[in-house]
């Protein structure tokens, strides 16, 4: 998998996942819990705009001294005996790791949850290189076994399943004998992982935050398995994209805190790790060896330009649990692994305009990704500059469109155009009516209108006429 | 080992539109810092009670006890948990609080099986955590917003003990205890500006483990401990 | 106080009503009205589609045609939000974007111009039913009017206001959109309405002409017998 999931179009995706009465629900639902959580812990928290504030000053600081801080953080994992590895491209970044693998020999790799690895398309190169790869995370792991679902939110990955689906996966794929009851089918996935776990030669993980004082990486769970996949093997690999960073402790606080609110409404996961390096003398556990790897991956393009604060997300998904379109259509119809808001924007910087055009304009630009972001990122904005750059650099819009929107432009601007225009569209419009007050079936544009809904009758008395009649004697 | 980071450090610089900078360390200065007010104004029992009412969100057990009665509540806590194995660390203050005796002579003479942390034995420490039904640390430092243990693992004081066995206890001496993440992490960060070493693992631990990822129904308990415990106890 | 109205395109041709009620009600409260005919739309159908340059002739048209106003007042948060973006959209042109921003300082949405410059709660009207309200996106986000509509709904006499379920989500209009993805924006309509009618409420209050076209619309296609009110309609109900 890459960024890309698959090889559908928008329309037809939205049109299919529309239709899943299931996955809509569980989506609604989650957003609605999401959401509540979100708030009473914000609340809780206190002076949240303050919080906000400072977690958009800290990630903004970060992103434009990005270079020092990556240098920091690369020099103090090597005085910790770790190697660092900086790829700028997926590709650089897969030769990378599968190196590392065949130097060990490794035959099996735990991961724990990693979206950039996802991006990359790690997986599927391990496999080819004869690696089992296994993803620990529950919501992965379901995904996986059911013939590599992508996943749908990147926070709640099975998101889009319910729990039958998952009892028939795992009665099928891992012995499953019991029930669909939600806590039977996780203790099921805790005893057939621990002992891949024992055994597993290397584990991924992916990296919320590195720390470049001390040279960490830091891992946000609930589950416990990316703290299985660093404690057990004997190797070590941290995938992070390169903007993943903060200065010091005391940065990282305030993320982890607005983090862990954001996306799941808790104080504090189950879990934060901090790890710095590989296992010292007189350990017992931990990996003996520890590899980062920094992926650029197309993120240095979108830096020092106009959508530069799309890298302050630190994956929350705070503006997926919010959106009233991804409520409806769910994480598939975006056709990418980041969705939602954030993927919209992200992901035709990622992945091109070609593949994914269509999705800055699913949105109202209703503006609640953007109140919910905990680190202020102007994302309706920045969906709205994407439509820009559509319409004016890229000239990808339908002609048609053009067109029309050329002559709004023009009719617009000038008051006689404008005026005698909605006086026309009077008599243009007429046929159309089927009685005095809608319009059932409209023509041009809006067909699309009144296929869903009427369409007001202009009036035969626009406001400015019944405004310049009255100005004469009715004024009260 | 460093591969390739001219290069990429370049290009990023060249992104930004300026040379590169390795040396010069930004300047921090924050417009807002919220943290420096949050939850500062409470006294040490008022963080005994936060911590407490927190427990319950997060499914933990809560106790508080005396450096006496320290011994006799941890034993029970064990046997609600079904006894043993056990895995602790290596750890003086086991010592201090008078608990050697227990894991030493009380729960070996009744057959539980303890493994104090030996690095000596090396990965068989791994395996003995695996087993064991109950894994017991301190907390280096306590968080009472999220009520998190914090524990710094390195040597003796290995990473599994917390992680692998089916419960867990933490025993949390009350002068660990500090408002919240923002006190931690200044700890931290101020070793790491005296060039202390930091531990290669830090663990912020709420409780036990849990996913919400089966149609987002809460299950306490997937890879980690599933279920936990948290001693209070009176410094000695 | 002399109050220059931006009736906005879709009052002006489809809410003739609307516009009727908002003169009414500001005269009421003591306001003089002034409304230059050149006034056209303020640009957002084809601004928001990402047409910025061809929607700049428009802009500094609504510039031009608003300036001479004291104060302008409009009944549309979205309209209003609009005006208030024009400064950033003509950034690169800073003789326009000062006076854009001189429009943007002296522009408000009706129920917030009632409310914090007339400083008037209750505009003495009288409307008999149970009422819910749909706070528009752009009012309510990117304008940060919240308790005005409120405070002046909760002051109509005979009027009962009623919660309205997930009021946050936007109705799914979101100006073209509401055709580019007509099946998604189908969606979200019927959930507002669905909302709209667990209320048991008779009338749905909305501020923004595109909202209450999109709901009207659906509710219509659908039989629902809700009527959608513009606020201006309720507040000089009397």
């Amino acid at each position: 998998m890459s960024i890309k999931i698959s090889d559908g179009q928008f329309k037809d995706k939205v049109k299919e996942n529309l239709q899943d009465d299931f996955m809509r629900g569980a989506v609604s639902s989650a957003q609605d819990r999401l959401r509540f959580r979100r708030l009473e812990t914000a609340e809780e928290l206190g002076n949240w705009e303050e919080w906000r504030s400072h977690g958009e000053e800290i990630r903004k600081h970060v992103l434009e001294n990005l270079d020092y801080y990556l240098q920091e953080l690369s020099e103090n994992v090597q005085k910790l005996g770790g190697h660092v590895h900086f790829a700028q491209t997926a590709e650089d970044a897969n030769r990378y790791i599968e190196d590392v693998v065949k130097k060990k020999e490794a035959k099996k790799i735990v991961k724990s949850k990693s979206m950039v690895t996802e991006e990359i398309g790690l997986n599927a190169v391990l496999e080819k290189a004869g690696c089992e790869v296994i993803e620990t995370d529950l919501g992965e792991y379901i995904l996986q076994l059911d013939e590599h679902d992508p996943p749908s939110h990147i926070v709640a990955p099975a998101l889009h399943k319910n729990k039958e689906q998952i009892r028939k996966v795992f009665a099928e794929k891992i012995n499953y004998t019991k029930s669909n009851d939600p806590t039977e089918l996780a203790r099921h996935a805790r005893e057939t992982l621990r002992s891949e776990f024992l055994t597993a030669d290397i584990g991924i993980t992916g990296c919320n935050f590195a720390i470049a004082e001390s040279g960490s990486i830091s891992l946000v769970t609930n589950e416990g398995n990316a703290r299985l996949a660093t404690t057990v093997p004997k190797t070590q690999i941290t995938v992070m994209g390169m903007e993943r960073i903060v200065p010091t402790f005391e940065e990282f606080e305030v993320l982890v805190s607005l983090l862990t609110r954001s996306a799941v409404g808790q104080k504090l996961t189950s879990y934060v790790t901090v790890l710095s390096g590989p296992r010292r003398e007189g350990d017992a556990d931990g990996p003996e060896e520890f590899h980062l790897v920094i992926v650029d991956n197309g993120r240095s393009k979108i830096l020092g330009t106009e959508f530069q604060s799309v890298l302050q997300c630190i994956r929350c998904a705070a503006c997926i649990n919010v959106c009233p379109v991804y409520r409806h259509i769910g994480g598939h119809s975006y056709n990418s692994i980041y969705p939602g808001p954030i993927g919209a924007v992200l992901t035709p910087l990622l992945g091109g305009y070609d593949d994914f055009k269509e999705l800055p304009y699913a949105s109202t630009l209703c503006g609640a990704c953007t109140e919910a972001c905990p680190v202020k990122i102007p994302l309706h904005e920045l969906l709205h500059k994407h439509r820009q750059v559509i319409v004016e650099k890229e000239g990808k819009a339908p002609i048609s469109e053009g067109l029309m929107m050329k002559a709004f432009g023009i009719g617009a601007a000038s008051n006689p155009l404008y005026t005698t225009g909605t006086k026309l569209a009077t008599k243009v419009m007429k046929p159309f009516m089927k009685d005095k007050e809608f319009i059932s079936k409209g023509p041009g544009p809006l067909k699309e209108w009144t296929a869903i809904r009427e369409f007001p009758t202009l009036k035969n008395e626009r406001f400015r006429d019944w405004y310049k009649n009255r100005e004469g004697g009715d004024k009260k | 080992m460093i591969q390739q980071r001219e290069t990429f450090l370049n290009n990023i610089a060249a992104a930004l539109g300026r040379e590169v900078n390795k040396t010069k360390k930004p300047e921090r200065n924050w417009k807002h810092n919220p943290q420096a007010v949050t939850l500062t104004d409470l006294s040490q029992d008022e963080l005994v009670q936060l911590f407490k009412a927190q427990c319950v969100n997060i499914h933990t057990d809560y106790v508080e006890t005396t450096a006496a009665e320290l011994k006799a509540e941890l034993s029970n806590r064990v046997d609600m948990y079904g006894g043993g194995p056990i895995s602790v660390w290596e750890d003086e203050r086991f010592d201090t609080y008078g608990l050697g005796v227990l894991l030493r002579e009380e729960w070996p003479q009744a057959g539980v099986e303890v493994n104090e942390w030996d690095i000596q034995k090396g990965a068989d420490n791994i395996k003995f955590a695996e087993k064991a039904n109950v894994g017991i640390t301190f907390s280096d430092i306590t968080l009472a917003e999220s009520a998190t243990v914090v524990l710094f693992s390195n040597g003796g004081q290995g990473r599994s003990v917390s992680l692998l066995p089916q419960t867990y206890i933490a025993i949390i001496p009350k002068s660990t205890l500090v408002p919240r993440m923002t006190q931690a992490a200044q700890a931290i960060s101020k070793k790491v500006q005296r060039e202390e070493a930091v531990p290669p693992c830090i663990n912020f631990i709420s409780g036990p483990s849990n996913s919400a990822d089966i149609e987002m129904n809460l299950v306490v308990g997937v890879h980690g401990p599933v279920k936990a415990t948290y001693i209070i106890v009176e410094d000695r | 106080m002399k109050v220059t109205l931006f009736v906005t395109c879709l009052v002006d041709m489809f809410e003739t009503n609307v516009g009727k009620a908002t003169v009414e009600l500001l005269e009421r409260l003591g306001c003089e009205i002034d409304f230059p005919t050149a006034q056209v739309c303020c640009g957002q159908p084809s601004y928001n589609s990402g047409y910025v340059e061809h929607t700049k002739s428009a802009i500094k048209k609504m510039i031009e045609t608003f300036e001479h106003a004291e104060v302008v007042v409009t009944p549309s948060g979205s309209c209003a939000t609009m005006f208030h973006e024009y400064p950033q959209i003509l950034n690169d042109e800073p003789g326009w974007s000062a006076r854009a921003r001189l429009l943007a300082e002296k522009t408000y949405e009706l129920t917030d111009f009632i409310v914090n410059v007339l400083k008037v709660e209750n505009v003495g009207a009288k409307l008999n039913g149970e009422a819910a309200y749909h706070p528009s996106c752009h009012m309510t986000r990117l304008l940060g009017i919240k308790d005005a509509p409120f405070t002046l709904l909760s002051n109509v006499e005979g009027l009962e206001m009623r919660p309205l379920p997930y009021a946050y989500n936007c109705c799914g209009f979101g100006g073209t959109f509401s055709v580019k993805m007509g099946n998604i924006s189908e969606q979200m309509v019927d959930e507002k309405v669905d909302a709209a009618v667990s209320t048991k409420a008779s009338i749905l209050v909305a501020s923004d002409g595109g909202c209450i076209m999109n709901i009207a619309g659906r509710m219509q296609r659908r039989h629902i017998p809700v009527k959608v009110m513009h606020i201006a309609e309720v507040l000089n109900a009397h």
